[in-house]
């Protein structure tokens, strides 16, 4: 049977010898190629060589080459810069964590509901899809120490005896207001890619393993996560880049403070450029965060390399 | 699992979702019920749940949009969402037909697309504003439309690659050989073909433009004010009207909402960039 082979590389060779749908290939990404170099190329060229100089904007607009002397200041002598990075690296570790294995639950208790689906997991999805400002608003009204839900909830269950404090005012509890806002908008997300994941693992696998005796929880363990492996890495890897950025909801809920206890990296960032104005120190921060997010990347696109050369 | 269908389990199984789903109700609803809220039933003890009946009006919807600004601020957001994801879709879906068909630059190139995602928007808003000032651009809806696309374009870019790829290309092929033009066969074969793609990316752009904050926070002042600004700011106030602020709230999550009730089949595949196709 004359079967035409569906390969790439056999629909472009005979592309290829027609020149002018090279010229088409061209044309066509040209718009976009130049979009890019302009909104995002030219803007990195421009952060790094605004982070060797010395830009105050409040001062005045001269710059003045000073080499590494913002990544110096930046890296060794700026207590709050670590601060924020401590912060933030709270958020992405535990808040991400918790989206995980709460997404992990929800996900495998949704698995066994059928009935009406569509329905629930639509309401379900409804956070994630919400102007994180208004998410912060939200639950700002419901922190409040006076008139929000919460606190009433909580003196009515502990008939008065326990006091809660003004949650996004107190520094032991500003920023975990911030990371449980994170954690309602999110963890739908987690649990709709794992259900996703979960419903297009084959049913031949499990059923094998039950057929050889295995129970609900070793067939979890070993063979339907394992499975969902490369859902995981996918899902927590948009959710630690997301997180990295964390702005808005620490605008809304807290302001960064008590004192700078609740600051994350992009908020202290933006502090710094546009309430200070100090350009050149911005950038340097700007740049280091860059680097991170690139390192943070690479590690997890090698995990993926190497979890896909395990199949 | 269908071992397990015993009753009782269903039954806890179903509780537990219920409580869940209470928690990531609760927000939304109660902010819902602020908007017809006086000030005064905002702040008594024990908190007023459900407001009285006559009070289901849209008087607080109306003082948010005629008081605080947030008619402005609602055109301010549809102009610079509907641009943004215009352009991110047109410019977005020709350079995805190039990669996808005729892997224009290769994958070096394609990763190069998705990698400006990852870009920490704190560290675009400097140069921007910098750039943005010499060019007489701040305070402008282009402001805001170039700086979302950042975002929206590459993402635009990977999600409908990833729908064109899906098509087979002996369609266009057939169509090449018929002595169409490459653009003839991208216009009247796939353009038709990637329709819920189209509709997905556009949804997906319109939506991240008009709830981000961070650029519209930076690079606007007070011509343009988008309804994040608007709402940021409103409850950064001196004297806070929440119900006004909840009513803007609710004004502002409907496209997003719309979004997840269309759009469900998609959503994961939008969330991921068309790294997972469920």
């Amino acid at each position: 049977m004359a079967t035409i082979p569906r390969t790439d590389n056999w629909f472009l060779r005979r592309l290829n010898v027609q020149r002018r749908h090279w010229k088409a290939a061209l044309l066509f990404v040209l718009p976009a190629f130049v979009m890019l170099l302009s909104i995002t190329i030219y803007p990195l060229i421009r952060t790094l060589t605004l982070s060797f100089t010395k830009l105050e904007l409040a001062v005045s607009p001269r710059e003045t080459f000073v080499g590494l002397d913002n990544f110096v200041r930046v890296l060794t002598g700026d207590a709050r810069f670590w601060n924020a990075m401590g912060n933030t690296a709270f958020l992405v570790v535990v808040g991400v964590a918790l989206q995980v294995v709460l997404g992990m639950v929800l996900a495998l208790l949704a698995s066994e509901m059928r009935r009406g689906r569509t329905v629930w997991v639509t309401l379900f999805l409804i956070p994630i899809m919400i102007a994180p400002v208004v998410s912060g608003f939200q639950f700002r009204v419901i922190f409040n120490d006076t008139f929000g839900p919460l606190n009433y909830i909580i003196r009515q269950l502990s008939a008065g005896l326990i006091s809660p404090p003004a949650w996004t005012a107190t520094s032991g509890t500003a920023l975990l207001t911030i990371l449980i806002t994170d954690l309602w908008q999110w963890t739908p997300f987690m649990m709709l890619l794992i259900l996703a994941g979960l419903e297009s693992q084959s049913q031949e696998i499990i059923e094998a393993a039950r057929v050889d005796g295995a129970s609900y929880w070793q067939t979890l363990w070993r063979v339907r996560i394992p499975l969902l492996l490369p859902v995981l890495i996918i899902g927590v890897l948009i959710r630690v880049m997301d997180t990295f950025k964390t702005f808005d909801l620490v605008v809304l809920l807290t302001a960064g403070g008590p004192g700078s206890s609740s600051e994350t990296i992009a908020y202290y960032t933006y502090l710094n450029g546009f309430k200070f104005f100090s350009m050149g120190y911005t950038a340097a921060m700007a740049f280091i965060q860059l680097i991170v997010i690139i390192v943070v990347s690479r590690v997890f696109l090698s995990i993926q390399k190497r979890q896909r050369g395990a199949d | 699992m269908t071992h397990r269908n015993r009753p009782w389990v269903r039954l806890v199984v179903g509780i537990i979702l219920a409580a869940a789903l209470v928690f990531f109700l609760f927000p939304v609803v109660w902010m819902f019920l602020t908007t017809f809220k006086t000030q005064d039933q905002i702040f008594t003890t024990p908190p007023v749940l459900v407001p009285p009946a006559e009070q289901w009006n849209l008087n607080n919807y109306i003082a948010a949009l005629t008081q605080s600004g947030g008619l402005q601020a609602l055109r301010d957001s549809l102009i610079v969402s509907g641009s943004t994801a215009l352009i991110s879709v047109v410019v977005g879906s020709l350079a995805a037909y190039s990669l996808a068909r005729y892997r224009t630059g290769g994958d070096q190139f394609a990763f190069w697309i998705l990698s400006t995602r990852m870009f920490p928007p704190v560290a675009s808003a400097i140069p921007l504003f910098l750039i943005f000032r010499d060019l007489k651009l701040l305070d402008t809806h282009w402001a805001l439309i170039i700086a979302n696309s950042i975002f929206t374009l590459p993402f635009a870019i990977w999600l409908l690659k990833g729908f064109i790829e899906d098509l087979p290309p002996e369609l266009e092929e057939s169509a090449l050989i018929d002595g169409a033009s490459a653009f003839q066969a991208f216009w009247h074969v796939t353009r038709p073909l990637i329709g819920p793609g189209v509709v997905t990316a556009t949804l997906f752009t319109f939506v991240f433009t008009w709830n981000e904050f961070m650029f519209a926070l930076l690079l606007t002042k007070n011509r343009v004010r988008p309804l994040t600004v608007m709402i940021s700011s409103l409850a950064g106030g001196h004297e806070i009207l929440w119900a006004q602020i909840a009513a803007s709230g609710v004004i502002a999550i409907i496209p997003g909402v719309l979004l997840v009730v269309f759009l469900q089949r998609y959503i994961v595949r939008g969330l991921t960039m068309g790294a997972l196709k469920y």
